[in-house]
């Protein structure tokens, strides 16, 4: 089967100078001091951009923000994922309608489920309307520097779960029927059964929706920048928000790309232990 | 049937009609709000259901408001960018599938590797070149990012490799140009992954957010998430309810492509897409 690959070169010269291309510039930013208004004093400064994050207060509280919005989220969408795709899984008619109701939301604009969410948050929002009808105080969800990023979490949570509970249920139906079916006949109960049989089956599966969702999560943005835009008193500063902060308002943009490299490196570290801990098995395909 | 095994068989049934009503339950709101009049939200219970309904929101749309601008601009990126991220995907899927050339194992591994790639990493020198080539503030520059997608290559890529050459070798000995078995043969026998494609590719290029927010900077040039996000920021008073009717407008297509296709999306979730 010899012939010529003419048809790779379209998509191939696309993905080099609208992919390949900026990722390798990036690579060369990071190293520099560059700022696009001041093009005479752009210069090669090594590390600098990278000492500085390490050593910059607002990079860290960045970084922290990201770590407390991941580890919040992570638990509550997995443990909702795993329950949704259980009950989708065991019920027979109607199965259709509940998945497409679950899955739904994943397929909607951030943008457009930020400002839904915004309208039910505010002031004179639905949320705090029923507060008000039930006697109770209303509560500032966004302005208080307490709260907002729990609110933040919480649509996200909404926003998210139905998704990876679609990856998990398709990983319960690779399960063999009859195994289900004997495991019944032999009279354990369906707690056992998911403890013995689904679980173990599952683990690969849910250890990559685990490493998948803290990549994505690790991305956080639309919401803040809809929503908050990094405040009040900073409490919502994401990684991305402030990298789009140095770059778009500050016009750093050396010190941002190299922001942009330290989130590429913690994400090809996740990829490195999920390699490690299902020993091979690249990401790009679950199940 | 005993009492306890048919509590065992409902309770599943009560627990995701409460999960199917949380999550519908916003957008209905949205919908809801959207289609009455005035700016403000319904506050109380009462006023929640009792309102009366109103086109008004939409009419003001349509009637030259910036956001009828931003729906156009929407179609057009999306109209232009998903026919040919199809033919692309298409073309080189077909080319990683069948032949061999030089470099085809390193581009099959950046390609995979691009699918988990954070993509804020190449937004700045994006940015930088569309301003080097002159082509901020236009359509070029909404488009161009999105035919680097490789999700749409990699999924056909796989899907020719499980699809038999047989009919692509008779129509070659049947002396058919490339060219032709392309146009006349392949692309009519992908119907079903070019779907997939199609409509993965659609819903990333009609949400996407964060390159068009940057590779634009006036109000006529933003897409409609970025321009409902940033009339949401005014100095004024929101007025929500012309914000959720464009929250709606935008919602509409993707209701629309999830009523068709929604088997055809998780198709493309579950292969990876790298949404």
């Amino acid at each position: 089967m010899r012939r010529p690959a003419t048809g790779i070169l379209p998509w191939a010269v696309c993905f080099g100078l609208f992919g390949l291309l900026p990722l390798a510039a990036a690579f060369a930013l990071s190293f520099q001091d560059y700022n696009p208004l001041r093009p005479d004093l752009v210069r090669w400064i090594g590390l600098g951009n990278y000492g500085r994050a390490l050593s910059s207060p607002s990079f860290w509280h960045a970084l922290r923000t990201t770590a407390i919005f991941v580890a919040g989220t992570l638990p509550v969408t997995m443990a909702l994922a795993y329950l949704v795709s259980g009950w989708l899984a065991r019920i027979g008619r109607g199965e259709g309608f509940f998945r497409a109701a679950v899955f739904f939301p994943a397929t909607l604009s951030m943008v457009v489920i930020s400002l839904v969410f915004k309208s039910l948050y505010a002031e004179e929002g639905l949320w705090n309307a029923w507060l008000a009808a039930a006697g109770l105080a209303r509560v500032h969800w966004l302005q208080d520097p307490g709260l907002a990023l729990p609110s933040i979490m919480l649509m996200d949570v909404w926003a998210s779960a139905g998704y990876y509970a679609i990856l998990l249920l398709a990983a319960r139906k690779t399960l063999p029927r009859e195994q289900l079916e004997a495991a019944r006949l032999e009279g354990l109960s369906a707690w056992t059964v998911e403890r013995r049989i689904v679980l173990p089956h599952l683990r690969p599966v849910l250890l990559f929706v685990v490493l998948l969702n803290t990549i994505r999560s690790f991305q956080i943005f639309i919401e803040v920048f809809v929503l908050t835009r990094g405040g009040p008193l900073e409490s919502t500063l994401t990684l991305v928000y402030h990298l789009y902060e140095r770059a778009f308002y500050h016009f750093e943009m050396g010190y941002a790309s190299a922001i942009a490299y330290l989130l590429l490196a913690f994400v090809g570290l996740v990829l490195l232990i999920q390699r490690r801990l299902l020993g091979g098995s690249a990401a790009g395909t679950p199940a | 049937m005993s009492r306890a095994a048919s509590a065992a068989r409902a309770w599943p049934y009560a627990a995701l009609s409460a999960v199917a009503l949380l999550s519908l339950a916003p957008l209905l709101y949205m919908a809801r709000v959207s289609l009455s009049p005035g700016g403000d939200l319904p506050v109380a219970p009462a006023d929640w259901f009792g309102r009366p309904f109103s086109l008004e929101h939409y009419r003001d749309l349509w009637n030259g408001g910036p956001m009828a601008r931003f729906t156009l601009n929407s179609l057009i990126v999306t109209c232009v960018a998903v026919p040919i991220q199809i033919l692309l995907a298409a073309a080189a899927g077909h080319a990683l599938a069948r032949s061999r050339f030089l470099g085809k194992g390193a581009l099959l591994a950046l390609a995979t590797a691009f699918l988990v790639l954070p993509r804020q990493v190449t937004l700045i020198p994006l940015y930088l070149l569309m301003s080097r080539l002159g082509l901020l503030d236009t359509y070029a520059a909404l488009i161009l990012p999105h035919l680097a997608e490789p999700f749409g290559v990699l999924f056909m890529a796989h899907y020719y490799q499980t699809m038999s050459p047989e009919l692509e070798e008779a129509a070659r000995t049947d002396g058919l140009s490339g060219r032709a078995i392309f146009w006349r043969i392949l692309l009519p026998l992908s119907g079903p992954g070019l779907a997939v494609v199609g409509v993965n590719g659609f819903l990333t290029t009609w949400n996407s957010f964060l390159h068009p927010l940057v590779l634009t900077t006036s109000e006529s040039m933003r897409t409609l998430p970025v321009g409902l996000a940033l009339f949401a920021q005014s100095e004024f008073a929101v007025d929500w309810g012309a914000l959720l009717a464009g929250s709606s407008v935008a919602t509409i297509p993707v209701v629309l492509a999830f009523a068709f296709f929604q088997r055809q999306i998780v198709e493309g979730v579950l292969q990876g897409s790298g949404r």
